[in-house]
C-alpha cells in the first residue's frame, strides 16, 4: 500500500526546499538593500569616508580589531571608538600616529603604519561615520 | 482478524516536515504574541488597516480547498480516478482564489509604501503572511503534480500514499492560516 | 583503486597536509601573541600571523576537497578523469599562487602588498579571510573553473551517482559564491552584507553539501550499507542544511546596520541549523552499526564518526549557544565566537578531509584497502590527540568568552575596557596555548603515521 519514503521523494524535497528558501533569501535581501538608506548613514558617506575605508582595508585593521563586532579579537572594537574617545577625530588620529615602531614591551602592540595626514583624517572620518550607523543599538555599552 | 497498523496518512517523512513547519510557524506566532504584549497600542492601531473581509474570503477559500482535497483522496481510494482528478482541480482553483486575494492585499500594502521596516506590527504581519503565502504556492505546486499524476492513472485504491502525503501537507498549510487569521487579523 | 587517474589526488592531499602544518604553526604563534603581546613584533604582527593562519586553513581545505573529488569522482562515475594533465597543471598553479600569497603577507607590509598588486584597480583586499590580492583572487577563480570543468566532464561521461551530483552542486556553489568576494562597495553595510554571501553560504551552506557527499562516500565504502539508503538520507540532510542555512544567513545581519527584522528571521532559522548536523551524526553511527562488513581501515571509520560528532558539537551546539539575537547581542565578536569557530571548522571540514585522506591514501600508496595496523594505531592516536586538544581549546575560549562578555558588556557602570578584560582572562589564553601545543603534537603524530609500518602487511579483518 505504501511505497515508502523513496530516494526521489527526498531528492524533490531537496530541490524544492532549496529553491523555495533561496527565493525567499533573494526577496528578503532585496528588501534589505532597499531599506538600507534608513539605517546606513549614507548621507554622510563622503569621498573622505570612502577613502578612509580604503585606508582601513589597505592596512588590514580588521586583522586585529572588530568593526561592528566582525573581525579579529586581539584588539578593541572600533565601531564605536569615535564615541569612546569623546567624539574626537583628533584623539583617534593621535593614537594611530604615535604608535611606537617597535611596540610596547610585553604588551599587545599596534604597528606604526606611517600614514599621511590625509590618510589619518580619512580613517578617522570613516570611523566617525561607522559610529553613526544605526545598527540596532549594538554594542551594549561604550567599551565595545 | 487482521491487525490494523495505525499510522498517520501519507509517508512518515512528510510528518517530520509538517512538525518542523509547525515549529517554525509556532515560534513566529509565539514571538508575535509576546511582542504584542509590549506594543498593544501600535498593534491594535495598525491591525485596523488590515482587510478582514478579504481574510474571511481567504479562510473560506482554504477551507473549501481542503474539503475538495479530502474528496479527492476519498475518490482515489474508491478507484474513481476521474472524480479524484476533478476534486483535485477544484481544490487547486480555491487555492488560486487565495493567492489572487492575498496578492491584491500585498499590492495594496506596497502601494502605500509599507515594508518590513515600517514598524514592528507590519514586520510581523508581512513576515507571517508572506511566509504562509509562499507555502500556499508550494502546496499548489504539490497539488498540481498530484492532479497530473491522478490524470495519468498513477494512483488507485491500492497505491495512493502520495496523494495522502500531499493532502496532509495542504491541510497543514490550511491549519496555519486558521491560526494566523484570528491571531493577526482579529484578536 | 580502479582508475589510474585517481592518482592525481595524491599531490593534492600531500599539499593539504603540508599547508595544514603551516596553519597550525602560525596558530601557535598567535596563541603566544595573545599572552606575550609583542611576540615576534614588529616582524610578524598579529594581523599578519592571523591572515597566514586563516588563509592557509581555507587553501588546505580546498586542496583537500579537490583531492577528494579527483579520487572519488572517477570511482563513482566509473570512468577515468577527463584530464589528469589539467589536474596536475592546476595543482602547481594553485600551490604556487598560495605560496606566493603567503610570502607576500609575510615579507612586505600589507599596504605595500596592496600597492604592488595594483589593488586600486579593483579593490578587494583588506577584508577578513579575503585578504588575498585581487590578482590572486582572479587566479583562484581560474583554478576553480578548470577544476569544475574537469570534474564536470568526468561526471557527464560516466555514471551520475547522487554522491557525485551532490558534490558537484556543492563545488559549483563554492565557486559561484566566491564571486561575491569581488564586490567591495564603499558602503560598509553593503560590504558586510554581501561578504556573508561568501562566508556563510560557504561554510553553513554549500560546503555542507561537500561534507555530506564525502561522508556518504566514506560510509558506503567502509560499511557496505546499501547505496540507495545512504543516498536517500544524504538528500534529506542537505535539504535540511539549505532549508535552515539559507535564511539562517540572517544571524549575521543582527548588528551590521541592516533592518531589525533579521533578528527574528535569523534567530528562528539559524536555531534550526544544528538539525542537519544532528542528522549526520545519527546517519554515520546508524550506517556503521548496520554495516555488513568490517572494513580493515579502522582509522578512516574513526575519522568519519568523529567528524559527525565534532561537527555537531562545534557547529551545531556551540553555534546554537550564541545564535539567538538576544544572546548574540552580548556575545557578538567575543571569544565565544572564536571558540565556536575553531571547533566548527575542525569538526566539520578538517575532519572530513582527514577522513577522506585516511580512506584514500593507503590505496594511492599501493595498498589494497588499508595501512598496516601499526600505522593505523599511530593515526588513531593522532585523532585523539588533535580532537581532545581541540575540545579543550574550545572549552578554554568559551570560559574566556563568558568572563569577557560579563566583565566588558554586562557589568553596568563597572564594565571594564577591552584591554583590561583581556588581562583578566589571560589564564585561559595560557591554557589554550597549552592545548594548542598538544594539537600540534597530534599533527606531528599524524604525519608520522604516514611513515611508520610501511613495510608491514596491511591490516585485514578476520573472515
Amino acid at each position: 500500500m505504501s511505497q515508502g519514503f523513496t530516494k526521489s521523494m527526498a531528492r524533490n524535497i531537496f530541490y524544492g526546499g532549496s529553491m523555495f528558501f533561496f527565493l525567499l533569501l533573494l526577496v528578503l535581501t532585496f528588501d534589505t538593500v532597499k531599506s538600507l538608506p534608513q539605517t546606513d548613514n549614507r548621507e554622510n558617506l563622503t569621498e573622505q569616508v570612502a577613502k578612509g575605508k580604503h585606508v582601513w582595508e589597505n592596512n588590514n585593521c580588521i586583522g586585529c580589531h572588530t568593526l561592528m563586532g566582525e573581525g579579529a579579537y586581539f584588539a578593541p572594537e572600533l565601531g564605536n571608538v569615535y564615541k569612546r574617545m569623546g567624539n574626537s577625530k583628533e584623539a583617534i588620529i593621535a593614537f594611530i600616529k604615535f604608535r611606537p615602531k617597535n611596540g610596547i614591551p610585553g604588551r599587545r602592540s599596534m604597528p606604526q603604519f606611517n600614514l599621511t595626514d590625509d590618510e589619518l583624517d580619512a580613517v578617522a572620518e570613516f570611523l566617525k561615520y561607522v559610529s553613526e550607523i544605526n545598527n540596532q543599538n549594538w554594542p551594549p555599552n561604550i567599551q565595545g | 482478524m487482521t491487525k490494523v497498523t495505525r499510522h498517520p496518512p501519507g509517508e512518515i517523512i512528510i510528518w517530520l516536515f509538517i512538525m518542523a513547519e509547525l515549529l517554525v510557524f509556532g515560534l513566529f506566532f509565539a514571538a508575535y504574541a509576546i511582542t504584542r504584549i509590549d506594543n498593544i497600542e501600535l498593534f491594535e492601531l495598525y491591525q485596523q488597516n488590515l482587510d478582514t473581509t478579504a481574510a474571511l474570503y481567504n479562510t473560506i477559500a482554504l477551507l473549501s480547498s481542503s474539503y475538495f482535497v479530502i474528496r479527492s483522496v476519498i475518490a482515489i481510494k474508491a478507484d474513481e480516478q476521474k472524480n479524484a482528478y476533478r476534486w483535485m482541480l477544484l481544490a487547486i482553483v480555491m487555492g488560486l482564489v487565495f493567492i489572487v486575494i492575498k496578492t491584491d492585499e500585498f499590492a495594496h500594502h506596497i502601494d502605500n509604501g509599507i515594508t518590513l521596516s515600517t514598524n514592528t506590527f507590519y514586520m510581523f504581519y508581512l513576515s507571517l503572511a508572506f511566509f504562509h503565502y509562499l507555502h500556499v504556492i508550494l502546496g499548489l505546486v504539490i497539488l498540481g503534480v498530484l492532479a497530473r499524476n491522478i490524470n495519468k492513472g498513477m494512483y488507485s485504491s491500492k497505491e495512493n500514499s502520495s496523494v495522502e502525503t500531499g493532502a496532509s501537507y495542504w491541510h497543514m498549510v490550511d491549519l496555519v492560516w486558521l491560526i494566523l487569521f484570528p491571531l493577526v487579523y482579529v484578536m | 583503486m580502479k582508475h589510474t587517474s585517481q592518482m592525481v589526488a595524491k599531490p593534492y592531499f600531500i599539499a593539504a597536509i603540508a599547508l595544514f602544518v603551516g596553519q597550525i604553526l602560525f596558530g601557535v604563534i598567535m596563541g603566544m601573541q595573545y599572552v606575550v603581546g609583542d611576540f615576534l613584533f614588529p616582524e610578524i604582527p598579529f594581523n599578519v600571523a592571523r591572515m597566514v593562519h586563516t588563509n592557509l586553513l581555507i587553501v588546505w581545505l580546498l586542496f583537500g576537497f579537490m583531492g577528494a573529488a579527483y579520487y572519488m569522482v572517477p570511482d563513482e562515475a566509473e570512468t577515468e578523469l577527463h584530464s589528469p594533465l589539467l589536474a596536475k597543471v592546476m595543482f602547481w598553479i594553485f600551490l604556487a599562487a598560495g605560496v606566493v600569497t603567503i610570502l607576500g603577507y609575510l615579507l612586505v607590509p600589507y599596504a605595500t602588498l596592496a600597492e604592488i598588486t595594483m589593488n586600486d584597480l579593483l579593490p578587494t583586499m583588506g577584508r577578513e579571510f579575503l585578504e588575498q590580492p585581487t590578482i590572486i583572487k582572479i587566479g583562484i577563480v581560474i583554478v576553480a573553473l578548470a577544476f569544475l570543468y574537469n570534474i564536470g566532464m568526468t561526471i557527464l561521461k560516466g555514471r551520475k551517482t547522487v554522491i557525485n551530483l551532490v558534490l558537484l552542486i556543492g563545488l559549483v556553489g563554492l565557486a559561484v559564491f566566491f564571486l561575491f568576494a569581488f564586490y567591495n562597495p564603499s558602503n560598509i553595510v553593503l560590504d558586510k552584507l554581501f561578504w556573508w554571501f561568501v562566508v556563510h553560504l560557504w561554510v553553513e551552506g554549500v560546503w555542507e553539501l561537500i561534507l555530506g557527499s564525502l561522508l556518504a562516500y566514506v560510509l558506503i565504502k567502509t560499511t557496505g550499507v546499501d547505496r540507495e539508503v545512504i543516498e536517500k538520507w544524504l538528500y534529506v540532510i542537505i535539504a535540511m542544511a539549505l532549508i535552515t542555512g539559507l535564511i539562517g544567513t540572517g544571524h549575521h545581519f543582527f548588528w551590521i546596520g541592516t533592518p531589525g527584522y533579521w533578528q527574528w528571521w535569523g534567530s528562528i532559522f539559524s536555531a534550526m541549523e544544528p538539525i542537519p548536523f544532528f542528522m549526520m551524526t545519527i546517519f554515520a553511527f546508524n550506517m556503521v552499526n548496520k554495516r555488513r562488513r568490517q572494513h580493515p581501515n579502522k582509522a578512516a571509520v574513526l575519522w568519519a564518526l568523529g567528524c559527525s560528532v565534532m561537527a555537531f558539537l562545534g557547529a551545531g551546539v556551540w553555534g546554537f549557544m550564541h545564535t539567538l539575537s538576544f544572546v548574540n547581542y552580548y556575545t557578538h565578536g567575543s571569544q565565544i565566537t572564536a571558540a565556536h569557530g575553531h571547533m566548527a571548522f575542525y569538526g566539520a571540514y578538517v575532519m572530513i578531509v582527514l577522513a577522506i585522506i585516511s580512506y584514500a591514501m593507503p590505496m594511492l600508496n599501493g595498498r589494497k584497502a588499508a595501512n598496516s595496523m601499526k600505522a593505523q594505531v599511530v593515526e588513531m592516536w593522532s585523532f585523539w590527540l588533535m580532537t581532545i586538544s581541540m575540545v579543550f581549546i574550545t572549552l578554554f575560549l568559551t570560559a574566556a568568552g563568558i568572563l569577557q562578555v560579563y566583565l566588558q558588556r554586562m557589568n553596568g557602570d563597572a564594565s571594564l575596557p577591552f584591554m583590561v578584560v583581556q588581562d583578566k582572562i589571560e589564564i585561559f589564553y595560557w591554557m589554550r596555548e597549552g592545548a594548542g601545543i598538544i594539537f600540534l603534537i597530534g599533527l606531528v603524530v599524524y604525519i608520522a603515521s604516514f611513515f611508520v609500518g610501511r613495510d608491514q602487511p596491511e591490516a585485514e579483518m578476520p573472515k
